[in-house]
């Protein structure tokens, strides 16, 4: 999923402020979401565990930092059992 | 031969439940045991904790777990602990225990583990008190690791971390954080006993494989690594011959 907001370019301190507030947001509470400067706007990217853990980190992020444009890569896990074993002799 | 499933970092809440049983569903047929990495939940709460018990409670094989660094974010571990227990999760903290496979005894350890660094490049006992805080919980929890692997007697034996014993299986998180994700003290310990696998999670953008300095086995479980309900490793082929 990609989406975009904003039109303000980032600069440091607000990647280090939105990489802080994933973690420390009890919203979000996400330490595997890595936020990478871009010239024209931050892209978070990583994995989460549900499609509304996803969403809510877009919606957050946008409303606390509503003229940084954002896009967003950030997939859901799959939960499907093993296909294969690893022998470990 | 033990077979043996692993999973870390499964971030249980209301929103999760489910998503994991149908997988879980199949452990009886293709696993003596599963071993979870710690970060069980989100914010380490009683309510995310009950979450976890209702997905990995009563899977028809033994549970053995660590605790992760969410699950001390609400200060409710003991409450965590005991719901975990309740369905009978076995949680591990400086201790380990022996289970009786149809393959031989399995000893699992387990210790959460902390951060701390690599060698040449780690936080030292030296300077401010928080300083040596954070470097004495290091060697506590490395120590405690240590101590129990050379405690058990089995016939194959697995350590089970949240934090990395090594920083081959981190490649792939940024360098600067390494410190954070795990201490090479972890990696004397299990290399301080016969052990034979080391599990751990935690680094969510590290890679699977790695190998203690001494020569043992690590890999990395954390659900966004492994990209699968749960690992499958089958140890101990030499029990098989007698």
């Amino acid at each position: 999923m990609t989406e975009q907001h904003g039109d303000a370019p980032p600069d440091e301190y607000v990647e280090a402020e939105i990489q802080r507030m994933l973690a420390e947001d009890p919203a979000i509470a996400e330490q595997g979401i890595t936020v990478v400067c871009l010239e024209r706007g931050l892209v978070l990217y990583g994995e989460v565990e549900s499609p509304h853990r996803r969403e809510e980190i877009l919606r957050r992020v946008a409303e606390r930092f509503p003229r940084v444009p954002i896009t967003s890569d950030i997939g859901v896990i799959r939960t499907q059992a093993p296909s294969q074993v690893e022998e470990l002799p | 031969m033990i077979r043996i499933a692993a999973v870390g970092d499964v971030h249980m809440d209301e929103d999760v439940v489910g998503r994991f049983r149908p997988a879980l569903d199949e452990l009886p047929d293709c696993a003596d045991v599963l071993l979870l990495a710690g970060d069980l939940t989100r914010h380490g709460s009683e309510s995310e904790a009950r979450c976890v018990a209702r997905e990995f409670g009563n899977l028809g094989v033994p549970v053995i777990s660590v605790l992760g660094n969410h699950e001390h974010q609400c200060d409710e571990v003991p409450q965590v602990v005991k719901v975990l227990e309740d369905v009978g999760i076995t949680v591990l903290e400086g201790n380990g225990i022996v289970l009786e496979c149809a393959g031989g005894r399995l000893g699992v350890a387990g210790a959460k583990g902390f951060g701390g660094g690599f060698a040449g490049r780690c936080a030292s006992d030296f300077g401010e008190p928080e300083m040596k805080a954070f470097v004495q919980t290091t060697k506590d929890s490395a120590d405690a690791l240590g101590r129990a692997l050379r405690g058990l007697e089995c016939d194959v034996l697995v350590a089970l971390t949240h934090y990395s014993p090594v920083p081959d299986t981190l490649a792939g998180e940024p360098l600067e954080i390494y410190p954070f994700l795990g201490c090479y003290q972890l990696g004397q310990a299990i290399d301080s006993a016969p052990t034979a696998l080391a599990l751990h999670g935690h680094a969510h953008h590290g890679s699977e494989r790695g190998t203690t300095p001494g020569g043992v086995r690590v890999r990395n479980v954390a659900h966004p690594v492994i990209k699968q309900a749960y690992s499958i490793f089958h140890l101990g082929d030499h029990l098989d011959r007698g």
